[in-house]
């Protein structure tokens, strides 16, 4: 039997070359173990007692394994004082499964039913252990009431937080309406043209036409570069001055009214932004100060957006990007100073959302196609096409008492 | 079509609009009571078979109705023609379209033809000729109430619109240049005795002649069966040709558009040129208008509307003259299932629109029209030729209902393919793609697709920057090419409005472009009634089929509870369903799979049947406007009021009166509007 000092000597020599194979997630077979040329002469009882003197300190974890049966990981030296410093066993095991439970914690109840332990008991030990700052508890957003816990090292796992769109377990909707103006924002500038279009002539008529284009919009176009959001915002400040020109046919008259438009592309139109670029847009300017965005988040927004209708996939050649969706009723202001003039009181009976009005029919326009009553109306029934009072308010016939008509706005 | 009841109701509503209460009596009875004999209906309406004979000829003289008498008997019985009926409501759709694509002496014709129903050109003539003489004695005079325009015709609701300015038809030359140019346009056909036959009893007739036929020469078996099927489409289509006999005796002697061609470009209004070269058309002929051809009109309308709302304007333009030359010769919106079952062997003209070659769509541009509005700039570099130049020889095979979301840079198999095979190595190389393909086109084909260099594009290796010289350069774009650029924006469209099926040739594929039409429509309502987040989830669902209630909060972005209140709302409203799938036999509900799915079809159909509901309350409403307001409408009738009601009626009364002339107008509006997605949903 070998000496504690010696034990002592080759425990911290193994487990220091043990750490030198790998992450603490790695485990390690005894063949494992013996092939790191430690224990001398192989031998096993001798293997046997340092790694029980190890496992004791809580610096080695066994585990079992379907492949190579029997096996260890590591800890950290902190970690297992953490461990060691522990007055009693209730309170080990508690923190060893909430330790293994990772970062996507544990539920209190799931540890009580795991250790088959006395409520109060794990209820004293959670609080010593909290109290003591080893573990916290945590929200999980797939089951909001379920009280969790986790180790106070760890940050919870992106399924447990839900993703960078969750805010303390709640999804963060006015961030995400947020985001989703500036990508559609982004989109809209990139993929359509904003030019200038003669007004009061309905129907395509030969008008004179100015082409204006301000030079930062062509130069930034041509450039294919990013730009960010403050310049976005110049976009509309700086007015159509810079190049204006007449057709040098039709130079007679040049006091027609134009008006901005965005208008679509040419086919074959190469730089319609990727997500790739988006996410990179989003990057640069840092308007996530403290949520990192991937790819496949942005993804996920523009993919939103596409089934908002805003936005519209649209390949060529090999690249896939997205457009804007009816490029020629889009809001030529852009969506952000828009709401700043609805802060300011201006506009407010423009929508909130950003996008183009959304198309109408005949059946969304007639009060029938809105009726709470509909399935109910009917000549001779106790609602009728000959006492409807949404009929008579669309037809501006009678000025309805409010009481009469709660609150069915049509629109205008 | 299917008659449900807000059709019947809404059919009985229309008759009585336009043709009076005892027509509209009559049909609604027939409508119900199916095909019934006089004294069945006297029956019904307790009314007096004389009664009874009036209101069925009123109806038979405006084609409402289908008559059948059994060989052998002598008692008629009379059926509905619902489709006709419901027809009527589109009376002024399509006279505006007239009047823009034909000119207002085709409109003042088509409106009395409307007006009196079927007619025999000698009445039609005699009638116009009495007008004429008629304007001619009160030339300096004071108004021409003729008899038959005068009758006001309530849908389109400008009917003071003839009388105010000279007589549009002024002479019966003119009258009759006029009425084959409407025939060969196949906007008028002819009547037949078979035109009051219904389609099943026509099917019934032809399928016995086919019978007849075959076993006299005794073929059986399989191919047998596909012979009769044959014969009795073409039968068939032998009665639907009868109608056109018309148009194929004007076509004997030369169609009007080659007989004008020798006016070098005479405007077909300009009729003193004509008088000699259209041939008489024979005075006996009975005609009416073909509602089936207006359709094919009202589509390209709103297809030009669609384009409008989704593209620009000047793109929209393009796209309607495109439409108007390729559905020349389209007879109808849908093709039948049994009548053309085997046409496609014999000529593929009917169920294939063919094509339309960019020269074409050229010669048929306005020359106001300034193309270069409506797209934008790019330079030339960074546009690719080889992908907006790419040509689709076939028609979609199946169209998905939103495109598929992809993830980026992850091209699937059959793309790569593609864009491998097309020949672009690079997006760099492009410029030198396009050079080299310069020349193997035509001069303006490719050429100044680029919009810098439209004129000089061979020249490559100068720098293109983008300033003045360049941008006035760029003026100089020659029209081809801004016509390509419009064409080519339309084919690129993700909603495909144009299918670029050859080397400058365009061709519109009609099913699914209307789909798609018919999900914008279905859209916009559920955005407005259900709001954007409503639109964004029945789309994810369409995209992806049924997913379970947990799975949506994630890529819809929304909070769990806003979420099911919304599609529990949408699930009332009929646009969603939901369907429970249990995981184990005890179907726990709370263990239960909650998949939602939506449903088009059936949500379509939904619209289609809200949207009827919607113009019978319309109608209804308006009945009930005239009820409360029948002391002054009674005022109105009177003959020595009519014409002059401003100045006869006391001041309170003729506000109230013109108050409500707004209301109707309005609501006929609305109601023409309702049925602008009907025709969409039904017709086309």
């Amino acid at each position: 039997m070998a000496n504690p000092a010696k034990l002592q000597i080759l425990k911290d020599a193994l487990y220091e070359e043990i750490r030198q194979h790998g992450s603490a997630t790695r485990l390690f077979a005894q063949s494992d173990i013996l092939d790191l040329n430690i224990i001398p002469n192989n031998d096993l009882e001798l293997l046997m007692n340092v790694v029980q003197g190890l496992t004791d300190d809580k610096l080695l974890i066994g585990t079992t394994n379907h492949h190579a049966g029997l096996s260890w990981r590591w800890r950290s030296r902190e970690e297992a004082k953490k461990y060691t410093s522990l007055p009693n066993d209730d309170a080990v095991m508690v923190y060893a499964i909430i330790d293994e439970a990772g970062a996507d914690g544990i539920w209190n109840r799931t540890i009580k039913n795991r250790l088959n332990m006395h409520e109060a008991v794990v209820k004293s030990t959670i609080k010593f252990l909290e109290a003591k700052g080893y573990i916290a508890s945590m929200k999980n957003v797939e089951h909001p009431n379920k009280k969790m816990y986790i180790k106070a090292t760890l940050r919870p796992s992106d399924r447990a937080t839900g993703g960078p769109w969750f805010t303390e377990g709640e999804l963060d909707t006015a961030f995400i309406a947020e985001l989703e103006g500036i990508v559609f924002e982004y989109i809209k500038t990139k993929s359509a043209y904003r030019g200038s279009q003669p007004t009061g002539t309905a129907g395509p008529t030969k008008t004179p036409k100015r082409g204006a284009v301000t030079a930062g919009e062509t130069t930034t176009l041509a450039r294919g570069t990013k730009r960010s959001a403050t310049e976005m915002s110049n976009d509309d400040a700086a007015p159509a001055v810079g190049t204006t020109r007449t057709t040098p046919s039709t130079t007679t008259t040049t006091s027609t009214k134009t008006r901005a438009i965005f208008l679509p592309m040419p086919a074959g139109y190469k730089h319609y932004p990727t997500v790739a670029e988006m996410a990179k847009f989003i990057h640069e300017t840092g308007i996530t100060n403290n949520t990192t965005l991937g790819e496949a988040d942005i993804q996920q927004l523009v993919d939103v957006l596409t089934y908002d209708g805003l936005i519209e996939p649209v390949r060529v050649g090999r690249r896939r990007g997205y457009r804007v969706a009816r490029a020629t009723k889009q809001d030529t202001v852009p969506f952000h100073k828009r709401q700043k003039e609805r802060e300011a009181g201006v506009g407010l009976n423009l929508s909130l959302v950003p996008g183009a009005e959304p198309l109408s029919n005949g059946l969304t326009e007639a009060p029938c196609g809105r009726c709470p009553v509909f399935e109910l109306c009917e000549e001779g029934g106790p609602v009728s096409p000959s006492n409807c009072v949404y009929f008579l308010q669309w037809l501006d016939l009678e000025d309805v008492p409010q009481a009469l008509a709660p609150n069915v706005g049509f629109p205008p | 079509m299917l008659v449900t009841k807000p059709v019947a109701e809404l059919c009985a509503l229309l008759v009585d609009e336009l043709h009076g209460e005892l027509p509209s009596r009559i049909f609604a009875i027939l409508v119900s009571k199916g095909r019934s004999t006089v004294l069945q209906l006297s029956q019904y309406t307790s009314m007096t078979p004389r009664q009874v004979r009036h209101g069925l000829a009123v109806l038979q003289q405006h084609n409402l109705l289908y008559y059948h008498v059994d060989p052998g008997s002598e008692l008629a019985s009379y059926e509905a023609n619902p489709e006709n009926a419901y027809n009527l409501i589109r009376t002024g759709k399509i006279l505006e379209m007239i009047d823009t694509s034909f000119g207002a002496a085709a409109k003042d014709v088509m409106q009395n033809l409307l007006l009196s129903g079927q007619t025999r050109i000698l009445d039609l003539v005699a009638a116009y000729r009495e007008k004429i003489e008629h304007a001619a004695k009160t030339a300096n005079g004071a108004e021409d109430d003729d008899g038959i325009a005068a009758e006001t015709n309530g849908i389109n609701g400008d009917s003071h619109n003839t009388k105010k300015g000279a007589l549009v038809i002024k002479s019966t030359a003119q009258l009759n240049t006029v009425i084959c140019r409407l025939v060969e346009a196949e906007l008028i056909d002819v009547v037949h005795a078979r035109t009051f036959h219904t389609s099943d009893d026509i099917l019934k007739s032809v399928e016995k002649e086919a019978m007849a036929k075959q076993t006299a020469q005794g073929a059986k078996g399989g191919k047998g069966k596909l012979e009769l099927q044959e014969n009795i489409a073409e039968g068939l289509r032998k009665v639907r040709a009868e109608s056109k006999s018309l148009k194929r005796k004007l076509e004997q002697n030369g169609s009007a558009a080659k007989r004008r061609r020798l006016f070098s470009g005479l405007e077909s209004t300009n009729g003193v040129h004509e008088e000699e070269t259209d041939p008489i058309l024979d005075p006996r002929q009975v005609i009416r208008i073909n509602y089936e051809k207006c359709l094919v009109d009202l589509r390209n309308r709103r297809l030009v509307q669609y384009a409008t709302d989704m593209l620009s304007e000047t793109t929209a333009y393009v796209y309607g003259v495109l439409l108007k030359l390729l559905t020349k010769d389209v007879p109808r919106c849908r093709a039948d299932p049994i009548m053309d079952v085997g046409e496609d062997q014999d000529d593929d003209n009917d169920k294939n629109p063919g094509f339309v070659t960019t020269d074409q769509i050229l010669d048929n541009l306005k020359t106001s029209v300034d193309l270069s509005l409506g797209v934008g700039k790019a330079e030339k570099h960074q546009i690719s030729f080889s992908a907006a130049e790419e040509v689709q020889l076939y028609p979609p095979k199946k169209k998905a209902l939103i495109e598929e979301v992809e993830v980026v840079g992850e091209a699937s198999a059959d793309e790569e393919e593609d864009s491998e095979s097309e020949g672009e190595p690079d997006y760099d190389s492009d410029y030198k793609d396009s050079a080299a393909t310069n020349g193997t086109h035509d001069e303006n084909g490719i050429n100044g697709m680029n919009g810098i260099k439209g004129t000089n594009g061979g020249t490559n290796g100068t720098k293109v920057t983008f300033d003045e010289s360049a941008a006035r350069k760029e003026r100089k774009m020659d029209r081809p090419t801004q016509l390509r650029q419009h064409l080519l924006i339309l084919a690129e469209s993700t909603q495909g409005f144009v299918r670029h099926c050859g080397r400058n040739e365009w061709t519109v594929d009609f099913v699914p472009i209307i789909n798609s039409l018919r999900e914008v429509e279905l859209d916009s309502v559920i955005e407005r009634t259900c709001g954007r987040q409503g639109l964004r989830l029945v789309r994810i669902l369409r995209a992806k089929g049924k997913l379970d209630e947990k799975a949506l909060p994630n890529v819809a972005l929304m909070r769990k509870p806003e979420l099911q209140q919304k599609m529990l709302e949408m699930q009332t409203a009929g646009f969603v369903a939901v369907q429970e799938v249990p995981r184990d036999v005890k179907a726990d509900v709370k263990k239960s799979f909650f998949l939602w799915f939506c449903d088009v079809d059936r949500s379509l159909s939904q619209m289609l049947d809200t949207s009827y509901r919607t113009m019978v309350h319309c109608l209804q409403v308006l009945e009930a406007l005239r009820h409360k307001e029948r002391d002054v409408l009674e005022t109105t009738k009177r003959s020595d009021v009519r014409g002059r009601e401003k100045d006869t009626m006391r001041k309170s009364y003729y506000e109230r009166y013109s108050r409500f002339l707004e209301c109707e107008r309005k609501l006929f509006a609305q109601v023409m509007r309702v049925d602008d997605l009907v025709s969409v949903l039904r017709d086309f």
